[in-house]
């Protein structure tokens, strides 16, 4: 009984630890300061304009293009499919901001790609169509490019899970294929792609690499030109409680949208997909509509970086690419450790005890993650500014600031990865121990970790990535002269050495490339 | 041996009542079931008296020793039999099996795991992996690491559910001898009344929360104490009540008659029929016919595929009286 309060209490500090920053910037909003009346005259309409065209724009791409490469895959056969059915994922292993890095250096005005083609047709800028990459629509595709993804995969579970009946009784009716794609295939999976595009959306709305490079103005740009530019620290936390309360309405309409919908079949109904084979004409069209998203959104950058990395590494591969790869290296297995534990904490406890105040905070503590990476870092800010001043300390500009702010944002991820563990450890194996009269550390030692350990191996895998990516959070509470991967490559990019910034970002692409095939590796099982 | 008595008890979930003043004795060596609809709170009685669940009020004996007070604490005189046998995926058959031999020295474990695969009919599968196990070998594995500990009361919640009708038929007689041969007490949880009818020295029936009776099979069976518990036991007929007595304002009793007591008879008698329905069922036919005298009342009958009753000419209920059971709404 000792050990299980033990594990609840260590739980309520952590959520309230975690909660702090949010809170703080919450307040923030009452709070009066200077610049905010110039920030709402200038600039607040345009971060809130192209905040929500950034939105409408993904969510429209990611939509279209998740949903038909879910539906053809799930449905059909045709050159190629059992490929793209995994290939079609990997271009999530590009982060949003490596592939705007690369995008920006293939296509804008003095892009490798553009000055090829020019040079091919003997012609100047101002003589031919040019689309500049550069602006908030290049932002919008080329995210989308890496963010469909999102939309394909949780269409794809929901129409495998749920629609083989319902297509065959569509079929019985009479109804042509295309008939029943539009009149039932489309308004059975509006919740799952809506869901998908949600998450798209939310990352879009997050990010920071990829509008500081291409200069599209959005309440994290503004956050760190407030931060950094006009050093107001009052109005960055009211920008970025502005992006949390409008995140937090994105993830309300979510779970409003689904409150009475199922993902998941129950699983003594599921009768597998019977897939058509494709020929002629509707196998090619098929097989470009995937080829295309996997070629914009994986090969051709990947194809593109790996030139650059050929070409580049040399000078850029030294002791001080070393010294930040051993940083980013130690910071990714330290914090994966550490927030892997932390879950743990969390769920065995919610596991042992089974009441509501234990799901209650692991529920909050979950909030973390949807909180852009920006806003976290400026809350924790806040949160050590305070106790730096009451405990005469110094914790911001630390390290320590750096991994608080990785464990806010990244513990939800494991603590999802281990719910899902022990939702397949029924409760009657821990009743069987204590009917045989076996201790509860030997429980834990004999059964729940054998049991378990697959969760803790993917739980360190997935957060390990997720640190090694992560930029805007890393830049702002990151100490003096502290850099990761993720943060060298854009400063890179920021002297205009896009093609240099390709080999710290190759790192991060191939640790990218295994959590997606983990990933991939999951779903065919 | 060794006894349970319970006294009692009572269990709420939040604002539900599950259970009240539920008690019920089980002697030495008996085997007593507890039978009822799905979610009436039979396992949650099991639960309680392996000490897995303690939000009950009441008292629970192991012969003389009162549980109440360890009830974080499961005894090791009580083995469990879990519904889903709860067997550990990443431990064979015999890791399985030694698995609560934790106190003991590796030869005596070894001894004692042999014994028991041998008695289980295990040995040739010791060395495999739980989902290379059929759901009978399943079973046996479950039933002998709880054997394997020395248990002297064996609770079985629900054991022969995942089995299908052939191996549940097999099973039963033989977990049934093991348990007399074992001279364990035994309580079993089932909503399955021929389980329970052919497992039981006693059985006690749930309604409404309660025991509504508890008593041996052959007692339940014929002198039910209530329409409930007829009715819950085996498909009845109810007959009109002026057939038998002349108040027939009389509604807090009623005359039954199990199905497989209803005959049929080409002889005429006061009980005249008329065939409403018929239905092929493979071995026999449903009939369901009403009373001539009485339309709105009709019975089933299961009329064998080879019988000497004639549907072509008048039919009549064939009543033995000494069928007949009167039982209280």
């Amino acid at each position: 009984m000792k050990y299980l309060n033990k594990l609840t209490i260590s739980s309520v500090i952590l959520t309230l630890l975690i909660c702090i920053p949010a809170l703080l910037l919450f307040l923030n909003i009452f709070v009066e300061s200077e610049n905010w009346q110039h920030l709402v005259d200038t600039v607040l309409f345009e971060y809130i304009f192209n905040s929500l065209y950034i939105m409408f724009g993904v969510a429209f791409l990611t939509s279209i293009i998740g949903f038909t490469t879910a539906y053809f895959t799930t449905f059909y056969k045709f050159t190629g499919s059992s490929f793209f059915q995994y290939g079609l994922i990997l271009p999530f292993a590009i982060p949003t901001y490596i592939i705007s890095y690369v995008y920006g250096g293939m296509f804008d005005i003095t892009g490798t790609v553009t000055t090829y083609i020019l040079d091919l047709l003997g012609k100047t800028l101002d003589e031919v169509i040019f689309f500049d990459i550069m602006s908030i629509e290049g932002a919008i595709i080329v995210m989308s490019l890496v963010l469909y993804p999102y939309v394909y995969l949780i269409s794809k579970t929901y129409l495998q899970a749920e629609s083989s009946s319902i297509v065959d009784a569509s079929k019985t009716l009479g109804l042509s294929n295309f008939q029943i794609f539009y009149k039932v295939i489309i308004p059975i999976s509006r919740p799952a792609i809506i869901a998908g595009v949600i998450l798209a959306v939310m990352e879009a709305v997050a990010d920071f690499g990829v509008m500081d490079y291409y200069g599209v103005s959005t309440f994290v740009t503004g956050i760190f030109r407030t931060w950094y530019g006009m050093g107001s620290v009052e109005d960055a936390s009211k920008l970025a409680s502005m992006l949390m309360l409008f995140v937090f309405l994105l993830i309300f309409l979510e779970k409003y949208q689904r409150r009475n919908k199922r993902y998941k079949s129950n699983g003594k109904d599921f009768k597998p997909i019977r897939k058509q084979k494709l020929e002629g004409k509707s196998n090619i069209f098929a097989f470009i509509l995937c080829f295309i998203p996997f070629f914009l959104g994986f090969l051709l950058p990947f194809t593109q970086m790996s030139y650059w990395f050929y070409i580049s590494y040399e000078s850029i591969i030294d002791e001080d690419f070393l010294t930040i790869f051993y940083q980013t290296l130690s910071l990714g297995i330290f914090t994966s450790i550490l927030i892997t534990f932390l879950a743990f904490i969390f769920t065995y406890n919610i596991r042992l005890h089974k009441n509501k105040v234990a799901e209650s905070l692991t529920q909050i503590s979950k909030l973390g993650y949807s909180i852009p990476g920006a806003v976290v870092a400026v809350g924790i800010l806040s949160f050590f500014a305070i106790v730096d001043n009451s405990l005469d300390i110094l914790l911001s500009g630390t390290i320590i600031a750096v991994i608080f702010g990785y464990i806010v944002r990244f513990l939800a991820i494991s603590i999802n990865n281990y719910e899902s563990g022990f939702s397949k450890i029924p409760q009657t194996y821990d009743d069987a121990c204590k009917t045989m009269n076996i201790s509860s550390f030997q429980t834990f030692y004999k059964v729940t970790l054998p049991l378990i350990k697959n969760s803790i191996m993917a739980s360190f895998i997935i957060i390990f990535i997720e640190v090694i990516k992560e930029l805007p959070l890393t830049m702002i509470l990151r100490p003096f002269n502290f850099d990761t991967l993720a943060v060298y490559s854009h400063e890179l990019v920021g002297q205009a050495q896009v093609i240099e910034s390709s080999v710290p970002a190759m790192f991060i692409v191939i640790l990218g490339i295994i959590s997606v095939l983990a990933i991939a590796h999951k779903m065919k099982n | 041996m060794i006894g349970i008595s319970v006294k009692n008890f009572s269990i709420s979930f939040g604002n539900t009542t599950i259970l009240e003043n539920i008690s019920f004795d089980v002697k030495e060596g008996e085997i007593v079931t507890i039978l009822g609809p799905s979610g009436c709170g039979k396992s949650t009685i099991l639960r309680s008296i392996a000490s897995l669940e303690d939000k009950y009020t009441g008292e629970i004996f192991l012969n003389e020793t009162c549980l109440v007070n360890s009830k974080d604490k499961c005894n090791s005189d009580i083995g469990y039999i879990f519904q889903d046998y709860a067997l550990f995926p990443h431990l064979n058959v015999k890791e399985n099996i030694e698995f609560a031999l934790y106190k003991l020295s590796t030869n005596e474990k070894q001894k004692k795991v042999d014994k028991l695969l041998k008695q289980f009919d295990l040995i040739e599968h010791k060395n495999k992996q739980i989902h290379e196990l059929s759901g009978g070998q399943q079973q046996r594995v479950s039933i002998a690491r709880v054997i394997a500990y020395e248990p002297k009361v064996l609770l079985l919640d629900e054991p022969f559910s995942n089995l299908d009708t052939i191996l549940r038929a097999k099973t039963k007689s033989w977990l049934k001898n093991l348990i007399k041969e074992l001279g364990l007490s035994a309580i079993l949880v089932t909503h399955d009344q021929k389980e329970a009818l052919s497992m039981s020295d006693k059985i006690g029936i749930i309604n409404n929360k309660k025991i509504v009776q508890f008593d041996t099979p052959k007692n339940i069976y014929e002198k039910p104490n209530s329409f409930y518990v007829a009715n819950f036991l085996s498909e009845i007929n109810t007959l009109p009540n002026e057939f038998f007595e002349n108040n027939i304002d009389n509604i807090s009793s009623k005359y039954i008659l199990r199905v497989n007591d209803t005959k049929l008879s080409n002889i005429e008698s006061e009980y005249k029929l008329q065939l409403e329905d018929i239905s092929y069922c493979g071995d026999y036919n449903e009939l369901k016919l009403s009373f001539y005298n009485k339309p709105s009342s009709s019975i089933i009958v299961k009329l064998p595929s080879i019988s000497n009753i004639s549907l072509e000419k008048d039919l009549y209920l064939d009543l033995n009286k000494n069928n007949i059971i009167k039982v209280i709404l």
